[in-house]
């Protein structure tokens, strides 16, 4: 586990450091903490990180201009902010957790749980999908999307309009992310239920999801049954 | 606003209206001489002069026939006499009245200037009747007073000026009313405006013009007295004429003042110069001047936008246009009025404006007295350093006791400062330490604080010098050694006093969209507040750490 930690109180960049440390113990790989943006963008550019913890207040300075920017990278990010007001807007744009200052080790280990738990985050209404486009960040709204077919380490968002896009975050980071109204058919798909016409059944028990727009994706075996019971319930 | 006026001008006309009575007089022979037999009707008028000529103290006669036309026969005539001189008044032979004592055996009792007599009603017939005045003029020997004859019902005479009397009264004892209300917003106003003053003391003759020029009707005023009131009033309408454009002039900010008003001076004076003992006529040319004077500072106004030009320029023709349709007495007062209450409108606008920008004022007081106290209560400033604390408590329960008191100390000087616009200088360095200790507690930097020749019980705004280190606190990262040092220093010079705010640091990399701008709003809002425009603001960085200066200029 590596973890980047934008703060620019030093007390509480030590906190966090230290709380980190505690919960990961061997896992952590390394820590490092950026008191700013720039420092942290120069950082992100040449490092490779699973956890982004970021303040949303740096220095006078709005963090969601930095969270714009690294929303779409392939970690997961985590906010610890004054501002509790901005959570909403937070999980809009696909943050796994928002900790409100003051906080505490329990809560602290919480978010970070959340990174191991592979389940929808099903009280959050992630809203957009930041993905990278000739260099800038475009958002897509979830309600955009037909279904996500993971691609190793990268993920295919497939749109209604046809098109595809590429996201830098895995699909199990996704399906973290992702709204309950999301289901993980396939080791290699995820699909909106909303999306969902018929499961059909083939030869030698092999199911299938016939999806609106008339496209057939593979059900998991071991994911039918959960499927059944979400499709018809 | 100028119905007042045109409502004595309708009942005036009404009143004249009423007058049913018709004649003629012919002019006035005058004769040296004492005859009884001079007051009867049908005597030759050989040996009888146009002119009264020197008559010194001795008694003399004056003789004018008169013809009379009355449609009622009911009403009891009168006869109104505007002459010089103690007399005896003869209606066909017949004594009906006299005025004064004529100098005889005794010495003159002087008459007065206007008197009116009943004429008997057996002799009030239609056709012709003579009229003879046995008179003497001991005093004013020299004034060749024309004799002045009004002939209408008795009644009338008596309540003509009673009519007149009671709008002009009315109309001076509003003007009064406003001369007192100025006086007193003058005197209790902390900023002595010199307009409020100027107009106080313009309603104040105003009321005086009006009632001295009336006073003729309830004062009975002995015709050695007769130019003492006429004389008074050349003088008000003087000072009016003088003071109603140098009013304008202020309002208006008219740039040229004393130019202006300099000719306007000269103007007048040679106005009474030339027209030495022209009274009425005096009176007039002096409106005349203050109404074209103040007509060019309208004008100027007009271009120069300023706010209730239109109004006065509106207000000033409707006086020339009074003037120009009015008895002249009437139209001098009534443009005068029209004027007065113009420059009553301009005030009032004055005073809105000035209340308005008082009602400004309080909000931004209070506005910045909120932003002072929110600083320390957003979220950003209170959780952050909760949450310090949170954690020095749990890993240092003793250092998280002494950041606790530094934040109580923190709160408490805060809470004293609030409510001030200006604070001594040593309390801001207090809350600039007290700060600087909370935040070596947050952000784990050795912050190091010094001044220099600081005046301890100098005066500024509230926290001015606390947001400028905030700024430096924001923007400065620790240097090699690890301390970031604030030092405040103090100067006097002529004229101004300048405190420099210089953070020792490496400085963060800057954007264009920094946000250090709402607390440089914050100080230059404050600067303005107590200083109005007499300061500067400077922040700049320097190569090593960043540099505020707060320059407020100083009554000499």
């Amino acid at each position: 586990m590596r973890i980047l930690v934008v703060e620019d109180e030093g007390r509480i960049a030590g906190r966090i450091e230290r709380m980190s440390r505690s919960f990961f113990g061997a896992q952590l790989q390394g820590i490092t903490i950026c008191e700013s943006v720039e420092e942290g963008l120069l950082f992100l550019e040449s490092n490779e990180i699973e956890v982004l913890l970021l303040d949303l207040n740096l220095n006078g300075r709005d963090g969601f201009e930095l969270l714009k920017s690294v929303i779409s990278g392939s970690f997961h990010t985590i906010i610890i902010s004054a501002y509790t007001e901005k959570a909403i807007t937070a999980f809009e744009y696909g943050v796994l957790d928002f900790v409100a200052k003051p906080f505490d080790e329990r809560r602290l280990s919480q978010a970070f749980q959340r990174i191991s738990v592979a389940e929808n985050q099903k009280e959050n209404g992630l809203r957009f999908l930041a993905v990278k486009r000739a260099g800038n960040i475009v958002l897509i709204d979830v309600n955009e999307l037909i279904y996500i077919k993971g691609a190793g380490i990268y993920s295919e968002l497939h749109l209604k309009n046809g098109k595809q896009e590429l996201h830098d975050k895995s699909l199990e980071k996704l399906e973290q992310l992702l709204p309950a109204s999301f289901e993980r058919i396939h080791k290699s798909y995820i699909v909106p239920i909303g999306q969902s016409m018929k499961i059909t059944v083939g030869s030698g028990s092999k199911y299938h999801l016939l999806l609106e727009n008339g496209e057939i994706l593979p059900i998991g075996r071991t994911r039918y049954a959960a499927l059944k019971e979400k499709l018809f319930h | 606003m100028f119905r007042f006026p045109i409502l004595i001008a309708l009942l005036l006309v009404l009143c004249s209206c009423k007058n049913k009575v018709t004649y003629e007089f012919s002019e006035p022979a005058y004769k040296q001489g004492d005859d009884p037999a001079w007051a009867g009707k049908g005597l030759s008028l050989k040996g009888w002069n146009q002119e009264r000529g020197q008559t010194g103290t001795q008694v003399f006669w004056l003789r004018t026939d008169i013809s009379l036309n009355r449609s009622a026969t009911t009403e009891h005539l009168g006869i109104l006499i505007h002459n010089f001189g103690a007399f005896e008044v003869f209606w066909d032979g017949h004594k009906i009245g006299e005025n004064g004592k004529v100098s005889g055996s005794t010495a003159e009792l002087p008459g007065i200037v206007t008197t009116c007599f009943l004429i008997p009603d057996s002799l009030a017939t239609n056709g012709s009747h003579l009229l003879a005045l046995r008179t003497s003029q001991s005093y004013e020997q020299h004034t060749q007073r024309r004799l002045g004859l009004r002939i209408q019902s008795y009644s009338s005479i008596l309540q003509e000026p009673l009519i007149i009397m009671s709008f002009m009264n009315l109309m001076a004892g509003a003007f009064l009313i406003a001369a007192v209300y100025y006086f007193f917003l003058f005197i209790n106003s902390n900023r002595k405006e010199y307009a409020i003053l100027i107009c106080c003391i313009t309603c104040f003759l105003f009321f005086a013009l009006l009632i001295v020029e009336y006073i003729k009707f309830y004062i009975a005023i002995p015709y050695t007295r007769f130019y003492l009131r006429l004389e008074t009033i050349g003088w008000l309408t003087f000072a009016i004429s003088l003071l109603v454009p140098l009013y304008f002039t202020i309002q208006f900010s008219f740039k040229r003042r004393g130019f202006l008003m300099g000719i306007l001076l000269l103007v007048l004076l040679c106005i009474y110069v030339s027209h030495f003992r022209e009274y009425d006529l005096t009176a007039i040319y002096f409106s005349y001047a203050m109404w074209f004077a103040s007509f060019a500072v309208v004008i100027n106004a007009l271009v120069q936008k300023e706010k209730g030009a239109g109004i006065v320029l509106a207000g000033l023709l409707l006086s020339a246009i009074g003037n120009f349709f009015l008895y002249y007495d009437f139209g001098l007062f009534i443009s005068f009025t029209i004027i007065v209450l113009c420059m009553l409108y301009l005030q009032a606008i004055r005073t809105r404006e000035v209340e308005m920008a008082h009602q400004t004022s309080l909000l931004v007081s209070a506005r910045l007295k909120l932003e002072l106290l929110k600083k320390h209560i957003q979220p950003h400033f209170i959780k952050n350093t909760l949450t310090s604390l949170i954690d020095w408590v749990e890993e240092s329960p003793k250092e998280g006791a002494l950041f606790v008191q530094a934040l109580a100390a923190e709160f408490d000087i805060l809470n004293q400062i609030s409510d001030a616009t200006l604070v001594a200088v040593s309390k801001e360095i207090e809350l600039c330490e007290v700060h600087l200790k909370v935040m070596q507690f947050r952000k784990e930097i050795r912050y190091d604080w010094t001044s220099s020749n600081i005046e301890l019980s100098d005066m500024i705004p509230p926290a001015i010098i606390h947001t400028a280190l905030e700024n430096g606190i924001t923007h400065s990262a620790p240097p090699e050694d690890g301390i970031i040092r604030f030092n405040l220093s103090f100067e006097r010079g002529k004229g101004y006093k300048k405190y420099t705010l210089t953070t020792t640091a490496k400085n963060r990399p800057m954007r264009k969209d920094s946000p250090s701008g709402t607390g440089f709003q914050y100080i230059q809002a404050r600067l303005t507040e107590s200083y109005g425009t007499r300061w500067e603001f400077d922040s700049r960085s320097l190569t090593n750490g960043w540099q505020t200066e707060i320059k407020i200029y100083t009554p000499e």
